[in-house]
């Protein structure tokens, strides 16, 4: 099955207008001036689906079936801790009585969700039918549908939108994860015949390098800083250019930066909120530091750990494409998250208008301790790349030294 | 006791690597580009090179070659986070004797300069 | 269920101005006083504009310099075109382009790869600039460049515009 950059824009759009539908409801029905800040569409791995929810974060929403040209699941959530807030914006007075405040939360749930579905149906020109909605309070990533278990994919495509409250530091989130079969084949139908293909089982494929390439990266991690690391998740998102320095929001970032050449060509970032950057650079270190502030001692551990880190993560592409990428010395960041990408999508979008993103996370068990890669390719390169990936080589990311020497 | 060249640009590899190396051998120098390990290694013609590939102003793969060519004999590792193979083979073909990826352990660096520059 | 307007939910907060976020390639004009913000610039370029007489104010935050390189129906995405729109858009609610003033941040150099030629922050912070002087705007702020990140806000009570980075002191224009 094919889909092309044609395609892939056409439903994140679909998506992105059904969640600004959904919010004027919501703003009519409630006064609450929301706005939709990005919505992406990724191919995730099954397991990995909510992952960015954690791991105790309780949410509360409401879930829906749908089904018609497409089929699956929806739903609408926030956070349990402002819950309270957004009742009472719904229904002053509403928190008192606990079945009112649930049924609040149904109904406007309801209205919303009709208007991020009906958009859908209207411009696939078909009906798209949707089951009463069900209340739901769940912790961390359980709050999302896995998608329905027709087949065994491990892979599947979710629609993600984050509807943030002005002036409030409250957000919605709306995810779509539809079933993947009838969504890739009606994707494969808009997709626009004289523009460059791309197969799905391929962009999968990649997908799946990325997972071990982060394996990877995770373990120099380990290996370098004695800190226990796993690969968490990757998946690989589409975007409009413009949203993909928006993700990131003020919070302070440290880590490396390069520009990669060959195909594809594009950028990679390793990051690490300031407390994991420290963290991770006393395990580097032979002698004990003891500092709070990130001195430039630490800052020097990170610049050849995002070295290192980088290669683990793109070796296995070029193993398996048998070909080299290289890339540049690691240049070191420290900044708003939002002001390190922006240049990076600059560059990028002087040439394109939408952009692949490949986001991957690490983390451990027992230490605040997060770090995330995040790799932009050249979009044209990216499908060229992807044209040339043979999908029996894709296990071969090693590289055998001793064959060599 | 052998004479060592460390060209990397990380201020923390170069220091890691001294760090391992220093109790056996006499580090003569460290440089951050391929362009100083050429200089350097003229001047001074050393028994071993740990040379980094990924550095500015000029890689490890070309000063390896340049350095091979002009000193058949002379002894360079590459040294380097770089794990593609297709990378290596570039290596091989500049005349690199041997290959560390990073992030590395000590006893694997030590076993490697003993298969290159026998005691 | 009821239908609630925003006049019933909307009570307590009459001190403090509205805050009224920008994104990046969007804009937005205010004629009652709101603060205006953007955060995030690193090579992009956030414009203020203020009129001096009504107290109305509008900022924009662009991401490349030119729109004819890449149109694609996103005006505010682009120096050129997102000054334009902002200026049309302040024309719109009144003002006169002869009250108008600007400030602007961002369009630092940090992570700028092209090699040769300048980057794509100064070119930013010309096409602005150009954009500016075309429409006989004067400038009476800047904080631009360098190699590190900013977040502005514009508050339309007084005209201020106040710039914060990660490891610097704010400044106000």
């Amino acid at each position: 099955m094919k889909i092309d950059v044609q395609s892939l824009d056409t439903f994140n759009k679909l998506a992105h207008e059904g969640a600004e539908e959904a919010t004027r409801s919501m703003t009519q029905m409630t006064g609450i001036e929301a706005t939709v800040e990005v919505t992406k569409i990724s191919l995730v791995d099954r397991e990995d689906l909510g992952e960015e929810f954690g791991r105790e974060t309780e949410f509360v929403g409401v879930q829906f079936g749908f089904e018609g040209a497409l089929t699956g699941k929806t739903v609408l959530i926030f956070e349990r801790e402002r819950s309270s807030e957004i009742v009472e914006a719904l229904v002053p007075g509403g928190n008192a009585d606990e079945s009112m405040a649930q049924s609040s939360v149904e109904e406007i749930g309801n209205i919303m969700m009709s208007g991020f579905i009906d958009g859908w149906a209207e411009y696939l020109g078909t009906t798209i039918d949707h089951s009463p909605p069900t209340y739901i309070e769940r912790t961390g990533k359980d709050i999302l549908p896995g998608s329905p278990d027709t087949n065994e994919r491990d892979q599947v495509f979710v629609f993600s939108s984050e509807i943030q409250w002005e002036g409030e530091n409250v957000s919605f989130y709306i995810y779509m994860v539809p079933e993947y079969e009838p969504l890739t084949k009606l994707m494969s139908e808009h997709r626009d015949e004289e523009a460059d293909a791309i197969p799905v089982e391929k962009l999968a494929a990649f997908n799946q390098m990325t997972r071990e390439g982060t394996q990877r990266a995770a373990e120099n991690v380990e290996m370098m800083s004695g800190i226990e690391t796993e690969a968490e998740v990757s998946q690989i998102s589409f975007a409009p250019i413009e949203d993909v320095p928006k993700q990131f929001g003020e919070e302070t970032y440290v880590g490396t930066a390069v520009e990669f050449t060959g195909i594809p060509s594009g950028f990679l970032l390793v990051l690490f909120d300031e407390q994991s950057a420290i963290t991770v650079a006393e395990g580097l270190m032979p002698m004990e530091m003891e500092s709070s502030e990130l001195t430039d001692k630490h800052k020097a551990a990170i610049e050849e750990l995002g070295n290192i880190m980088t290669s683990g993560f793109v070796d296995g592409w070029a193993n398996v494409l048998q070909r080299s990428v290289e890339h540049t010395p690691p240049r070191l960041v420290h900044d708003m998250g939002q002001a390190i990408l922006d240049p990076l999508a600059a560059q990028l979008g002087q040439h394109q208008r939408h952009a692949f993103m490949i986001d991957s996370k690490m983390k451990t068990e027992d230490l605040e301790f997060e770090s995330k890669i995040h790799a932009l390719p050249n979009e044209q390169e990216l499908r060229e790349t992807l044209d040339d990936l043979d999908l029996d080589r894709a296990d071969q990311t090693e590289a055998n030294v001793d064959q060599l020497f | 006791m052998a004479e060592v060249l460390i060209a990397d640009d990380s201020e923390f590899m170069r220091n890691l690597l001294r760090e391992i190396l220093e109790e056996d051998h006499d580090i003569i120098d460290e440089v951050e580009n391929g362009v100083e390990a050429v200089e350097v290694f003229k001047e001074q013609q050393p028994d071993l090179v740990m040379m980094d590939i990924v550095m500015p102003i000029r890689d490890g793969i070309e000063a390896t070659d340049e350095i091979k060519n002009e000193f058949p004999n002379s002894n360079v590792i590459m040294c380097t986070s770089v794990g593609q193979e297709e990378k290596m083979k570039e290596a091989v073909k500049a005349g690199a004797d041997g290959y560390i990826t990073k992030p590395f352990q000590k006893p694997s660096v030590i076993e490697a300069i003993k298969d290159v520059v026998p005691s | 269920m009821k239908v609630y307007d925003g006049s019933e939910t909307d009570s307590s907060q009459e001190e403090e101005p509205e805050r009224v976020k920008v994104g990046i390639a969007e804009y937005e004009v205010t004629t009652d006083s709101a603060t205006l913000t953007t955060s995030g610039l690193g090579s992009c370029v956030g414009v203020g504009l203020y009129d001096t007489k009504t107290g109305a104010a509008g900022l924009v935050h662009v991401m490349l310099p030119v729109a004819e390189e890449m149109d694609d129906g996103k005006p505010a995405k682009f120096a050129d075109t997102g000054t334009e729109l902002l200026i049309e858009e302040l024309e719109a609610t009144g003002s006169r382009r002869r009250d108008l003033v600007a400030k602007i941040a961002g369009g630092s150099d940090m992570l700028d790869f092209s090699e040769g030629g300048s980057g794509i922050g100064d070119r930013n912070i010309d096409k602005v600039k150009e954009t500016l002087e075309g429409y006989n705007i004067s400038l009476v702020g800047e904080d631009v460049g360098g190699d590190h990140g900013r977040s502005v806000q514009l508050k339309s009570v007084d005209g201020d515009f106040l710039v914060k980075s990660a490891n610097r002191d704010d400044r106000t224009l």
